[in-house]
């Protein structure tokens, strides 16, 4: 349908423009908000591709909660970029010959691409009428690819295992709140009633 | 509604059951007051040990679970088992330096733990998305160990300088994987290998692929020229850490490699023999020639470890069953003349604080003879010299290579490892020889005590009755051929 | 082949444009009369008048005070990222705007009725702390930025609590299309089997919306205003409109989720006699004046209580009803669409 394609090179334009955009940016904040553009998107891509529930988990996830705190580190950096980049010229040989070798390889690779339909329909894939496609991803994530999946909720957790280790000081001079200590508190501990005479009090 | 049906579980049992343990004694220790980390220490060895014996009773027969991708063998059997006891044994070894050092916490046996299990789902993997998934697992709990030891300098430095190249390696061993996916259409290990057996010679692509693929491999395993983290992180991380990198993670990745590239790859061996072999001469040659001038025995010990790394890739290039028979015998004596090695520099303490200088072992012959003498064992084993284990071991890659017609690689092995057993017995004339330096503390803690008489005795006294490893390694070898 | 283009692009694109006038236009007077509505209830619970001269009963206030901002200058301070600074209230604005996309009046009244409406509720709400880390960081002022910084470490916090009671309810409804929600409430609102994660939602909603007593991150007495400190007339404006478009808005998702969206509490006949969208507007209008009231009674938290209620109490009690809602539901059978 011409509206789809209309949509899917606005789309892609988009994408491409804001993954330049994110490396020529001047300013750090500038490329991580063009970084978001592109995370957005791509969702709207995949929405196009009928995938919505990866568009949104794409969304959630990487826009709604990572990109957040890239933003949060980038904004309280105080870096120099442009002293970071003064060794660009220099090691422009060196990226520019890795570059190029990469691209000789990528069309070696294109020269020989063979991803012939035959191939791929001896591939089973996984497609079952009338799913919404929540319901097909959970069905197989938590069956065929229950492993993978349990493994990486593993990786999630020595993550953050490891970041508490490395940074989490206990320390002695900071007076926490003990909301516990606070609620048990009785008047009877707290309060005393001095009965003063009548003139005498200081 | 028909729904998929729930995997086959029962062959990953001992791996649920470490991360359990790990899940448990972390809570565990979350809710017990400080100072219980040597207790949590012993149970997280305990769980070790019990999911070793799982492992024992699963057996070595072929069972694959999870749809195809997890599979257990007589190849996992014995990897595992070099694996656990690998873990276990470091967990032990590390519990007085940890306390010396005042970084005895309880986090550290629950990483290894995790870490052990990301291993053991490693030596395990009939896919390639688990291949991933356990690696990174290993890796991540890794990174966090290296850096342990916090408020020093050196250790973040080191684990922050793994984790940078480690999580480079993982993104080209990623993209090696995407390629395959894209050019076969599957990540199943069966399926790549009935697809492979089927073609005369593989695409460029699918070459790609694996190139990318070996090359994150031979990082994490540390071959030459990848090895570049090796020294800095062996001598940064505390050195139960170091022990602990030089032994299990390297064995699982080494079972890892084993696994792709026998599995389903075999077919293609002439296509990445030459890979195999120029990692292996690289590895050898920079061993033998760099850890000359080390006055650091831990960095020493990281030379060393690339160079055996050489000799045991020689098995893997030469693509028989008898070369991996080779490369499972090799990695065993590795293991025990590793630990030995380990147990001999974590008993190196001198008014309470550790040294780590070549020269500190001056004269330990007049000072603690039987530590000497356990230490010369282990170094002329790490040389090569008959009749210690270590002979052996390359007495059987070398067989293999020449039966594979891979003189020339035989050839540069056995010379590398004249030029290797300079420095090994330069330390044993260090120690035997020169005027004695100020002596050890002592007593030796006792764990470490244990480790030392077991591994020096196995070590010289491995010809005697090498039977029961060779037949091992000869079974596991089998069981990768299996069609 | 005129035929073809009229009913195949151009029809859809002005009913489409038809729908989300009839949208936005009762918003937007709802939203100016909430402002409204808060200044009179403010009023009476400190028993003043509130406002009463613009119009009968004050009535035509909030339009006077629209074209008043409407006139005046809009100020971008020196030194401030120009574009970045008016795009801020703009994507604050849209925001607030756009999540109006998926809520069911009515069955079958709904702009874009999709099979993953939650998760676009809940994409667009976590979009909504850009707008502020913008507005904060594009003014080029120390307050705006403390006061971003806060919004967005308390808007990250509150959305993970919120996620997961999300959970609890699309496990209850078993699908991610907000008319199943709604129509999966026939028999018993989900308030009733789910109390305490409505009261986590209702909270998290403060919370995420910056409202009293978690306004730290515009906290006058601290920051001044906060994160739109620098911002004067229409660009000000926006960022007044998105707040109480975002009150409206958690509290339509609230009665969709919670109290049955256009459902009556019971089909007898005198509810039934109410059409459905008038229930809808009820509960919302209902779940909003809460929020008023709320800002009228408490004093605003301190920010370490803050952190600790979101992190320490929010997040593990949603976590474990959401084990306790998916186990009780296996273990009842009554797991929508299984089987």
């Amino acid at each position: 349908m011409i509206l789809e394609a209309i949509v899917f090179y606005i789309f892609s334009a988009v994408v491409v423009g804001a993954g330049v955009g994110v490396i020529a940016a001047r300013n750090p904040v500038h490329s991580v908000l063009f970084l978001i553009l592109a995370f957005f998107t791509a969702a709207g891509l995949f929405i196009l591709m009928g995938a919505e529930f990866l568009a949104f988990i794409l969304v959630i996830v990487y826009v709604g909660a990572v990109a957040v705190l890239f933003l949060f580190v980038v904004m309280m950096l105080d870096i120099d970029f442009e002293r970071l980049r003064s060794g660009f010229v220099r090691y422009l040989p060196v990226g520019a010959g890795v570059g190029l070798l990469l691209l000789v390889e990528l069309v070696l690779i294109f020269g020989t691409w063979e991803v012939a339909p035959k191939r791929l329909s001896s591939v089973p894939v996984y497609a079952r009428a009338r799913l919404t496609n929540t319901r097909a991803l959970g069905d197989i994530l938590y069956t065929r690819y229950v492993f993978a999946f349990e493994m990486a909720g593993l990786i999630l957790l020595v993550a953050m295992i490891g970041a508490i280790i490395l940074t989490l000081r206990h320390r002695t001079e900071v007076r926490r709140q003990r909301i516990a200590a606070q609620l048990a508190r009785t008047p009877k501990e707290s309060v005393e009633v001095v009965k003063v005479p009548i003139g005498e009090g200081a | 509604m028909a729904h998929e049906a729930l995997p086959v579980l029962a062959p990953a049992a001992p791996e649920m059951f470490l991360a359990a343990a790990a899940m448990a004694l972390l809570i565990f220790g979350v809710t017990r007051p400080n100072g219980s980390a040597r207790l949590i220490s012993w149970l997280a060895a305990f769980a070790l040990v019990l999911a070793l014996l799982g492992e024992f009773a699963l057996g070595g027969e072929r069972r694959v679970g999870y749809y195809g991708m997890f599979v257990t063998d007589s190849f996992s059997l014995f990897m595992k088992t070099l694996v656990l006891l690998g873990s276990a044994l470091t967990i032990v070894m590390g519990l007085k330096y940890n306390e010396d050092r005042g970084i005895a916490r309880f986090e550290f046996p629950v990483l290894i733990l995790l870490a052990a299990t990301g291993m053991m789902v490693m030596v395990s993997a009939n896919d390639l998305i688990i291949l991933f998934v356990g690696l990174e697992l290993q890796n991540v709990a890794l990174y966090v160990v290296a850096s342990f030891e916090r408020e020093g300098v050196r250790s973040p430095e080191a684990g922050l300088k793994y984790f940078v190249l480690s999580a480079l390696s993982s993104g080209l061993l990623l993209y090696g994987i995407s390629l395959i996916y894209g050019f076969t259409g599957t990540t199943s290990f069966a399926a790549l290998a009935t697809l492979a057996a089927g073609t005369a010679a593989p695409g460029i692509g699918l070459i790609i692929g694996i190139v990318f693929v070996v090359v994150g491999l031979a990082f994490k395993v540390s071959a030459v020229p990848f090895h570049m983290w090796t020294p800095d992180v062996y001598e940064g991380a505390p050195t139960p850490v170091t022990a602990f990198f030089s032994v299990a993670p390297k064995l699982a990745a080494f079972a890892l490699f084993v696994r792709f590239m026998i599995v389903p790859f075999a077919p293609f061996l002439s296509e990445w023999r030459q890979i195999i072999v120029f990692l292996s001469i690289a590895s050898m040659a920079l061993g033998a020639v760099a850890g000359i001038a080390q006055e650091n025995i831990k960095r020493l010990m990281a030379y060393s470890a690339i160079g055996h790394v050489g000799y045991a890739l020689i098995g893997l290039a030469a693509g028989t069953e008898e070369g991996i028979r080779g490369v499972l015998v090799y990695l065993s004596i590795y293991f025990l003349m590793t630990l030995g090695a380990f147990a001999v520099i974590l008993s190196m303490r001198r008014n309470g604080r550790m040294v780590e200088g070549i020269n500190d072992l001056a004269g330990l012959s007049r000072t603690q003879p039987a530590l000497a003498l356990a230490l010369a064992i282990f170094m002329f084993s790490l040389a090569g010299i008959p009749p210690t284990a270590g002979f052996f071991g390359k007495l059987y890659v070398f067989l293999a290579a020449i039966n594979a017609n891979l003189v020339g690689l035989a050839v540069v092995g056995v010379l590398t490892s004249v030029v290797a057993s300079f420095y090994y017995v330069r330390i044993v004339k260090i120690a035997y020889f020169d005027e004695p330096a100020a002596p050890f503390d002592r007593p030796i803690a006792a764990e470490l005590k244990g480790v030392l008489i077991v591994t020096a005795l196995l070590t010289l006294f491995f010809f005697v009755h090498p039977g029961p490893l060779i037949g091992g390694a000869k079974a596991a070898a089998a069981s990768l051929f299996l069609r | 082949m005129d035929n073809a283009l009229w009913t195949l692009y151009a029809r859809p694109a002005l009913i489409t444009v038809g729908e989300v006038l009839a949208i936005i236009v009762p918003l937007l007077v709802a939203v100016a009369y909430l402002t409204y509505a808060e200044r009179k209830i403010i009023a009476l619970s400190q028993l003043r008048k509130g406002p009463n001269v613009v119009g009968p009963f004050g009535l035509l206030q909030p339009f006077a005070d629209g074209l008043k901002l409407f006139l005046k200058e809009t100020v971008i301070p020196s030194g401030a990222s120009p574009v970045v600074f008016v795009i801020a209230p703009i994507l604050t604005f849209t925001l607030a705007l756009i999540a109006w996309a998926v809520i069911p009046f009515a069955p079958g009244a709904v702009v874009a009725n999709i099979n993953v409406g939650i998760l676009y509720l809940f994409a667009v709400s976590s979009l909504g702390v850009y707008g502020i880390i913008i507005a904060g960081w594009a003014s080029n002022s120390r307050y705006a930025f403390l006061g971003a910084l806060r919004s967005a470490a308390q808007m990250v916090s509150y959305e993970v609590a919120s996620g997961f009671v999300l959970v609890t309810v699309l496990l209850c409804a078993g699908s991610l299309n907000l008319t199943d929600i709604v129509l999966a409430q026939r028999h018993v609102w989900f308030v009733v089997p789910l109390l305490p994660m409505f009261v986590v939602f209702y909270v998290s909603g403060l919370a995420e919306t910056n409202r009293v007593p978690f306004d730290l991150p515009e906290g006058e007495s601290e920051l001044v205003a906060g994160y739109f400190v620098e911002y004067s007339a229409m660009t000000f404006a926006l960022f007044y409109l998105g707040e109480y478009a975002n009150i409206i808005l958690i509290s339509g998702m609230a009665s969709v989720l919670f109290l049955g969206g256009w459902l009556p509490p019971a089909p007898v006949v005198p509810f039934t006699w109410i059409p459905g969208p008038l229930w809808f507007a009820l509960k919302a209008a209902l779940l909003a004046f809460g929020f008023l009231w709320v800002r009228t009674t408490f004093p605003r938290f301190r920010y370490d209580q803050l952190m600790r209620l979101g992190w320490k109490v929010f997040l593990p009690l949603s976590l474990g009803w959401v084990f306790l809602t998916a186990a009780v539901l296996m273990g009842t059978g009554w797991l929508p669409g299984h089987g």
